[in-house]
C-alpha cells in the first residue's frame, strides 16, 4: 500500500518536471550555450574565420584592461553608482511598502500602487528623453531653482550632479515594482505578533523596528545578496541614454565603456574579457554575500 | 531627443514592415506592363549585350542597409524601400530592393558595427570610414569588383572617378582589387550661416567690403547683437551653438567650431605632414587658442549654456524656434537642415560668409577624395548589379535630356527636392570640378545666358528653374526653390567667390590608414581628446594646464607610437 503511494508521488512528480522543461531548455541556450563566447576573450576574435580559426593569444586582453588609464576611473563610477543605487533603492522599497501597508482605504493604496509602478514599464530610452526636458536648462526643475534665486545647474553635463542624477532616477522608475516583493514579505507577519506588541504599549515605531522589519529580513537579505550580484552593472540603458562626453568623468561606467571600446570599436575579444571579469566577480559577491547571511542571520540563500 | 528619435525611427519601421507587402505588390504589377518598353529603350541604346543599363531577365532582389535622413518631402505613401527611384530602378534594370535595416546619423554607424561583429552583412551596404571598409576586406567579407567595374561602368561613370587622378578609386583599391564604390568628395569650405532677415531688420551692417568674409570679432559682435536684441522673439535665446564633439574630421562639420578654429591657424582632427614629420592637429597650440576662444564665448554667455549636452537634433530645433540665428555648416545645409527654418518662417533668409584669419586670408583643408563605400557581399551573386545601379542614377539619371517625359515620376522627385538619400545608394558620385562646374551653369542658366537645357546635368537644370521661382517671389515660393537658391547662390557663390578672388589658403592634410596602435589605443585617445575639449570649452578646467595635461598624456598613451607609425607609412 505504501509503495504504491511512493509510486504515485514520483509519478505525478514528472508532469512536473515537464512543465520546468521549456524553462530549462530557454536557461540552456541562452544562459549556458553562449558561454562558449568565453574563448574569445583568450583569442584575438576576427569574425569570418570564426570561433575555432582565431588566433589564441592567452590573457593580453585582459593585461591591456588593466593597464588602461580610464579603467580605475570606470570601476570607481560603476561601484559608486550601483552601490548607490542598491542602498537608496533598497532603502525607498522597503519604507515605501511599510508605508503602503499602513493605508487602509483600498481604492486609495491601488491607486497608488499603480501610479508607481507605472514607470517600471517604460523603457530608459523613453524615460531619458523625458528626465533630460525635466532637468535641462530651461526645463521645470531648473525654473523653480532659478525662481528661488539659486543659479541654474546643467545636470546633465556635470560631473557632481550627474551621478546624484542618474541614482536617483533610477530608484525613482524602480522602488514601486521592488516594493512588491516587501509587501509580500509584510503580509506575512502574523498579525498576532503586531496585536501583542500593540497590548503591549508598543508605539508604531516600536513595531515596525521590533516586529515588522525582523519579520522581512529574510526577504532584504536574499535581495540584497541578488543584488549583489549586478554591482559592476550600473544600468547600462540609462547611462547611455543620459550621458555625453562632458559627464564621462563620473558617469563613464564599464557597461558603456565595454560597448564604446569593444563593440562600436569592434574589439570583440577586449569587449568579452571585460564581460568575463564581470561575472567573475558577481559570481564572487554572490558566494560572499551567501556566506556573509549565514553567519550574519543563519540563513542561507542556495 | 536622440532616443526620442531612435524611437521614431523604430516605430517608422514598423509601420514600414507593415505597408510592405501591400506595396511591393502593388509595385511588380505596375512594372510588368511597362518593362517591355523599358527593355526595348535600353536595348536599343545599348548595342552590347551585356552593357551598363542592360535588365535582368529574372528579377533580382538586392537586400540594403538604409541610411536615412529626415525627408519631409518624401510623397504620401513613398518609403525608402518603395519611391520613384526604386520603381525606376525595378522598370530599367529589373532589380528589387530590400531594406536589411534603415537608420540614420549615428544609429546607421552602429548597425554597421552590428552588422559586422555578427558577420550577417546585407547584400550591400554604406559604410563610412576607411576602417570599415578594411576590416571587411581582411575579413573576406565583400566582394572584388574590379572585373564589374571594367565590364560594366559607363564611360561617364569612369571619366567621373579619373577626374581625382586615381585618388578616389585608389583609396578602394586592396592587393590591386578594386573592393568598393567610393562616393567622391569635393573640396569645399566651411561657411558660417547668419539670419540676413533679422539683420536686416536690425539695421547691421554685415561685411562692409562685400569681400564675403568677416572676421573672429565680427561674428561674436553679430552672435552678441542677435542674443541681445532678440529679432526671433524667441524664449531662451542662444547666441551660437555647437554639437557635443566640438571638431569634426570633415572640414565643413556642421554644427562644429572647425571654421573658427581654422580661422585661429587650428586645424583639430587633421594629420598634418610637415616635411616627413607628422603632426596631428588636435594637439599644436592653435587648437589650445581655438578652445580658450569658445571657452570665453560660454564663459560670458555667448555659447550655449548647454554646450555638451545639447545633441544635433536640440541644435537643429534651435535654429528653427529662432532661438539662434548663427550657424557653422558647408554649402549644402540650406538643402537639408535650414529648409526645416524655412518651413518654420517663410520670412527666414540667410547670409554665408567664411571666417578670416589675421592675414584676410581664409584657411581651408582639401577634402578626402573618398566620402563613404558602398560594399556588395561577397555572397552575393549579382556584384555587378551594383555597378549597374551607379549607372543608372549617376550617368543616367544625371545626364539623359528625356528623363522627364520618359519617367515623370523621377523627375518630378528631383524638382520636388526628395532627399537624394531615397536613391538606393545613399553616396555621391561627382567629377573633381564638379561645384563650380554645376554652379557655372547655373549662374548663366538663371541670367539667361544659356538655355537650362545646356546646363550639364539635370539637377542644374532643375535648379535653375527653383532658383528663378526663389527670385520670382522670394517668402510666397516652395520651400525647395529657397533651399536650392540658398545652397547655390549663397553657398556655393561663395566658394566661387573666394576662388576668384584668391582668398582661400588650402591646407592638404593627409589620411593615413589605421595603425597598429590606432587599433588599441585610438577609441581612448578620441574620448580623451573629446572629454577634455568639452571640459576646456565649458570652463569645467583650467584650458592651459589641461590642455597641457592633454597633449602629454596623448602623446604617452599612444600618440607619439602612432605618429611614428603612421611617419613609417609614408616612407
Amino acid at each position: 500500500m505504501l509503495k504504491t503511494k511512493k509510486d504515485l508521488t514520483r509519478y505525478s512528480q514528472i508532469s512536473y518536471h515537464l512543465m520546468m522543461l521549456p524553462g530549462m531548455f530557454f536557461l540552456i541556450l541562452f544562459s549556458y550555450v553562449p558561454m562558449v563566447g568565453i574563448i574569445m576573450a583568450f583569442q584575438d576574435f576576427v569574425p569570418s574565420k570564426g570561433l575555432w580559426g582565431s588566433n589564441f593569444v592567452g590573457l593580453k586582453h585582459f593585461i591591456y584592461m588593466v593597464q588602461l588609464p580610464d579603467i580605475v576611473k570606470v570601476i570607481r563610477n560603476t561601484l559608486i553608482i550601483s552601490i548607490g543605487k542598491i542602498l537608496l533603492g533598497t532603502f525607498m522599497a522597503i519604507a515605501f511598502s511599510i508605508l503602503l501597508n499602513e493605508i487602509r482605504l483600498k481604492f486609495f493604496k491601488k491607486t497608488v500602487q499603480t501610479i508607481v509602478y507605472l514607470p517600471h514599464f517604460l523603457s530608459w530610452v523613453v524615460l531619458a528623453a523625458v528626465v533630460m526636458n525635466m532637468f535641462n536648462l530651461d526645463g521645470p526643475i531648473n525654473q523653480f531653482i532659478a525662481s528661488i534665486g539659486i543659479p541654474k545647474i546643467n545636470f546633465l553635463g556635470n560631473n557632481k550632479t550627474f551621478q546624484p542624477l542618474l541614482i536617483s532616477t533610477d530608484v525613482w522608475k524602480e522602488f514601486g515594482y521592488n516594493s512588491i516583493v516587501y509587501l509580500a514579505a509584510i503580509t506575512t507577519i502574523d498579525p498576532g505578533l503586531h496585536e501583542a506588541a500593540a497590548i503591549d504599549g508598543a508605539s508604531w515605531w516600536k513595531r515596525v523596528w521590533h516586529v515588522t522589519l525582523p519579520g522581512m529580513l529574510p526577504i532584504i537579505t536574499l535581495m540584497a545578496a541578488m543584488s549583489l550580484t549586478g554591482i559592476l552593472s550600473a544600468g547600462f540603458d540609462q547611462v547611455y541614454n543620459l550621458y555625453s562626453p562632458i559627464v564621462y568623468e563620473t558617469g563613464d561606467t564599464l557597461d558603456t565603456y565595454v560597448y564604446r571600446i569593444g563593440l562600436v570599436g569592434r574589439q570583440y575579444s577586449f569587449g568579452s574579457a571585460v564581460g568575463l571579469c564581470r561575472s567573475l566577480v558577481g559570481t564572487i559577491l554572490l558566494l560572499t554575500s551567501n556566506w556573509l547571511a549565514k553567519e550574519l542571520t543563519d540563513r542561507k540563500i542556495f | 531627443m536622440k532616443n526620442l528619435k531612435r524611437s521614431l525611427i523604430f516605430m517608422s519601421v514598423l509601420a514600414l514592415a507593415a505597408t510592405m507587402p501591400a506595396c511591393s505588390s502593388k509595385n511588380s504589377e505596375s512594372s510588368s506592363g511597362s518593362s517591355s518598353a523599358s527593355e526595348n529603350n535600353s536595348q536599343s541604346s545599348k548595342a552590347q549585350a551585356d552593357g551598363p543599363l542592360t535588365p535582368y531577365s529574372d528579377e533580382i532582389t538586392i537586400t540594403l542597409g538604409r541610411q536615412t535622413v529626415q525627408n519631409p518631402k518624401i510623397p504620401d505613401g513613398d518609403t525608402y524601400e518603395n519611391n520613384a527611384y526604386t520603381r525606376w530602378l525595378k522598370k530599367v534594370l529589373n532589380i528589387n530592393i530590400k531594406d536589411e535595416f534603415e537608420a540614420s546619423g549615428d544609429d546607421y554607424s552602429t548597425q554597421v558595427s552590428l552588422a559586422l561583429s555578427s558577420g550577417e552583412m546585407p547584400d550591400m551596404m554604406k559604410v563610412s570610414s576607411k576602417d570599415d571598409l578594411r576590416e571587411l576586406y581582411e575579413n573576406d567579407m565583400i566582394a572584388d569588383l574590379t572585373d564589374a567595374y571594367n565590364t560594366y561602368a559607363s564611360d561617364y561613370i569612369k571619366q567621373i572617378y579619373d577626374s581625382y587622378d586615381g585618388r578616389a578609386l585608389g583609396d578602394v583599391t586592396f592587393d590591386g582589387k578594386i573592393m568598393a564604390i567610393p562616393a567622391t568628395n569635393v573640396d569645399t569650405v566651411g561657411e558660417v550661416w547668419i539670419r540676413s532677415d533679422w539683420a536686416q531688420k536690425l539695421g547691421m551692417k554685415i561685411d562692409e567690403d562685400k569681400n564675403g568674409c568677416i572676421t573672429i570679432s565680427e561674428l561674436e559682435g553679430i552672435a552678441k547683437e542677435f542674443m541681445q536684441k532678440n529679432p526671433g522673439n524667441a524664449q531662451n535665446v542662444v547666441g551660437m551653438a555647437f554639437a557635443p564633439w566640438l571638431t569634426a574630421d570633415e572640414p565643413d562639420g556642421t554644427y562644429s567650431i572647425n571654421t573658427i578654429a581654422y580661422a585661429l591657424g587650428a586645424f583639430p582632427k587633421t594629420w598634418i605632414n610637415e616635411n616627413g614629420k607628422v603632426i596631428y592637429g588636435s594637439t599644436t597650440q592653435e587648437t589650445k587658442t581655438a578652445l580658450k576662444q569658445i571657452a570665453s564665448w560660454f564663459k560670458s554667455g555667448l555659447v550655449d549654456q548647454q554646450l555638451g549636452t545639447r545633441t544635433w537634433d536640440d541644435i537643429t530645433a534651435l535654429l528653427v524656434n529662432g532661438q539662434t540665428g548663427v550657424t557653422f555648416g558647408c554649402w549644402h545645409i540650406p538643402d537639408w537642415l535650414l529648409n526645416n527654418v524655412r518651413s518654420m518662417d517663410s520670412k527666414a533668409t540667410f547670409e554665408s560668409y567664411a571666417i578670416e584669419d589675421a592675414n584676410g586670408k581664409v584657411n581651408c583643408k582639401h577634402n578626402n577624395a573618398t566620402a563613404g563605400y558602398f560594399v556588395v557581399n561577397k555572397k552575393y551573386a549579382h556584384p555587378e548589379a551594383a555597378i549597374k545601379i551607379v549607372n543608372l542614377f549617376y550617368d543616367e539619371m544625371a545626364n539623359s535630356k528625356t528623363l522627364k517625359q520618359d519617367y515623370p515620376e523621377v523627375a518630378k522627385y528631383q524638382e520636388d527636392g526628395v532627399d537624394g538619400s531615397t536613391r538606393p545608394f545613399n553616396i555621391e558620385i561627382n567629377k573633381s570640378t564638379s561645384l563650380l562646374d554645376d554652379y557655372s551653369d547655373i549662374e548663366k542658366g538663371v541670367k539667361g545666358e544659356i538655355s537650362p537645357d545646356q546646363a550639364r546635368t539635370i539637377e542644374s537644370r532643375t535648379v535653375i528653374q527653383n532658383v528663378k521661382n526663389y527670385l520670382a517671389n522670394p517668402d510666397g515660393c516652395e520651400v525647395v526653390d529657397w533651399s536650392k537658391y540658398h545652397s547655390r547662390m549663397k553657398g556655393i557663390e561663395l566658394i566661387q567667390n573666394l576662388t576668384e578672388n584668391n582668398k582661400l589658403n588650402w591646407v592638404t592634410p593627409i589620411f593615413p590608414t589605421t595603425t597598429q596602435t590606432m587599433k588599441t589605443n585610438w577609441a581612448n585617445l578620441r574620448t580623451m581628446e573629446e572629454e577634455t575639449f568639452i571640459k576646456i570649452a565649458t570652463g569645467a578646467e583650467d584650458a592651459d594646464t589641461a590642455f597641457d595635461q592633454f597633449v602629454k598624456d596623448w602623446n604617452s598613451m599612444g600618440g607619439e607610437q602612432i605618429i611614428s607609425e603612421i611617419e613609417e607609412q609614408l616612407k
